[in-house]
């Protein structure tokens, strides 16, 4: 494009990085927040109680539940309270399209529970941006590749990358926002490829679909059959005849020895001959990403019909590498370290699109310049207070509808969805309509006080626990670093050209 | 190419990065996995998990080569790795 390599390069990653900053940072701070997505669950649905009991006993409740109203359904699925998620919540029907109950883990009654998106919602937007699943997954994955191409072309035309290693000038104006765009990429390079990387390496095959298609004729099934992955015959002969089931706690905790902390399970056929009794792990036992990993028991005899497979070394790399970007393992150390990368990951990509607009603000800003030019100037502006600041307004906001909005609205999920996505578009609006130092300081002190707010609602609606105080005490310190943004906004420093300039003149 | 108008420069560079890279990484993965001594169904992970590396340099390639028609480099290197990833589909075609 240009003459030489670097500059080229610089080319490319200047205008690659604003065209596609905005949903970029829009999937890094959904990210961000979804390694939190089931403590926000929890904060999200403030009926369900947070009680010490036993998954054994919670187990039991469920089946007794299910026994009760639906003995005749041809799967069961309970998610039992973990250390993430204390409620206790039964469904029939396939995984994805089935109906829940939440059942009170201590009593096993049903409990009315207001519909919400959750924490889910981010986990989904960070992955799909909302759109159809296919297509989401495709934009998501040509959005990830830009910034694949970005962190390399910045570390192309980054030509002192271990001088400029120590270097940060701050309240330089935009040396300060260069000196910080390049030490968040710099510090973290190894997270920010890493976490690009792996987040391809999940939905590889959908991508790149080459391999499947030259070996095995782009015959999916065929493909997964050689994996190992058939699924196992059901018997329906078997299913057909009554039978009574198996005591599930002795299962449990023999799952429990060979797996770790035990997420839920799934009764196959209950009350036949032919049940079939999966019980699954929490992910996050293993670095290596365990989804649909089970161990089968048969439902009448205990006895156990297929155990977890031991990966080969290829599947389990791929396994290893989307575990790297699922972030389950470890814990909560892990989880903080993670959400923390994160955040320093929003701030590079937020700090480079303000970049783009303080490196030409004194050309394009005043009245002698080019009105074409002036009008995309000001486009990009407007886009980046209405995709950095109005985006997060949106995401705090979504919290805020899960519990103003009442319980009992019809379709309630689809209006948090419409809240957060109109929340967004008056963000643009706003931005569009006032100055841009104006609407800067006014999104992020409402996103700050938002924020903080957080623990006000957790108040009213008197549901604290452990998770939800955890949540609202971020909030609250994401509020007060909100809240210090937009106050260095509303009392910047004088730029140092100008003050320069006057001593220059008074000399 | 220096006379043509700039928005139909950058649209050629960024159809030679997005499509022509495509097609190279998809070659690419498809020879890598042919080639792979590994049982199929391992050759088709080990194949896949390096192709955004090969993605994420063609895009780069589109952009720094210093005329236009060398931006399509990749989609031309593509046709070969092509014919060594699919030649039992290829040596049935033919025959």
């Amino acid at each position: 494009m240009k003459n030489t390599f670097t500059q080229s390069m610089a080319w490319l990653h200047t205008w690659a990085g604003l065209i596609f900053g905005w949903l970029l940072f829009a999937i890094f701070v959904t990210g961000t927040l979804a390694v939190f997505d089931k403590e926000l669950n929890h904060w999200m649905q403030p009926e369900i109680p947070a009680t010490e009991v036993s998954q054994a006993d919670a187990a039991t409740r469920a089946i007794a539940y299910l026994q009760t109203h639906e003995p005749n359904a041809g799967n069961w699925g309970i998610s039992l309270p973990t250390e993430r998620a204390p409620g206790l919540r039964v469904s029939t029907g396939d995984r994805r399209h089935g109906v829940g109950v939440q059942l009170d883990p201590q009593t096993g009654e049903p409990i009315a529970v207001r519909d919400s998106v959750g924490g889910n919602f981010f986990f989904r937007f960070h992955f799909t941006l909302d759109l159809p699943r296919n297509w989401g997954i495709f934009v998501v994955g040509a959005l990830a590749l830009v910034m694949l191409a970005g962190l390399i072309t910045g570390i192309v035309i980054h030509k002192k990358i271990f001088k400029e290693f120590f270097t940060f000038r701050p309240d330089k104006g935009q040396r300060s926002w260069l000196d910080f765009h390049n030490a968040s990429a710099v510090l973290l390079l190894p997270f920010h490829l890493m976490i690009t990387y792996t987040g391809l390496v999940i939905f590889m095959l959908i991508y790149i679909p080459a391999g499947v298609d030259a070996l095995f004729e782009g015959d999916t099934r065929a493909y997964f059959q050689a994996q190992g992955n058939a699924r196992m015959e059901q018997p329906r002969r078997l299913a057909k005849q009554p039978g009574e089931l198996v005591d599930v706690a002795p299962l449990l905790a023999q799952a429990q020895a060979r797996l770790g902390p035990i997420g839920g399970l799934n009764i196959r056929n209950p009350n036949t001959a032919g049940a079939r009794i999966e019980i699954r792990p929490v992910l996050g036992n293993r670095i290596a990403l365990t989804k649909g990993n089970a161990m089968v028991f048969d439902g009448v005899s205990g006895k156990l019909l297929s155990d977890v497979p031991e990966l080969r070394p290829a599947p389990l790399t791929q396994r290893v590498m989307a575990g790297l970007h699922f972030a389950q393992f470890g814990g909560y150390p892990m989880r903080w370290l993670y959400f923390i990368c994160g955040l320093v990951s929003c701030a590079m990509i937020a700090s480079g699109l303000v970049l783009f607009c303080v490196k030409r603000g004194r050309k394009y800003a005043n009245a002698n310049a080019d009105a074409s030019a002036r009008r995309w100037y000001r486009v990009a502006e407007v886009c980046n207070v209405g995709f950095i600041a109005g985006l997060l307004l949106a995401c705090v906001g979504l919290l805020w509808a899960s519990r103003l909005l009442p319980a009992e609205l019809a379709h309630r999920e689809a209006w948090e969805v419409r809240s957060f996505f109109g929340l967004w578009l008056l963000a643009l609006l706003h931005a569009g309509v006032r100055p841009a130092k104006r609407a800067w300081i006014e999104q992020l002190a409402l996103s700050a006080l938002l924020c903080a707010g957080l623990g006000v609602l957790g108040m009213l609606a008197g549901a604290a626990d452990s998770l939800r105080i955890g949540v609202e005490v971020t909030g609250l310190v994401l509020g007060l670093g909100l809240a210090l943004a937009a106050w260095r906004v509303a009392h910047p420093k004088p730029a140092p050209v100008r003050a320069r300039r006057q001593v220059e003149a008074q000399a | 190419m220096s006379e043509s108008p700039a928005w139909l420069r950058i649209l050629s560079r960024s159809a030679a990065a997005l499509l022509g890279g495509y097609a190279f990484s998809y070659a690419a993965t498809a020879c890598l996995a042919r080639i792979l001594p590994l049982s199929p169904a391992d050759a088709v992970l080990v194949a896949t998990l390096p192709a955004f590396i090969c993605y994420t340099l063609a895009i780069l390639w589109a952009f720094a080569s210093r005329d236009a028609l060398r931006a399509w480099v990749p989609l031309a290197l593509a046709a070969p790795l092509m014919l060594i990833g699919f030649w039992p589909q290829a040596l049935g075609w033919l025959a």
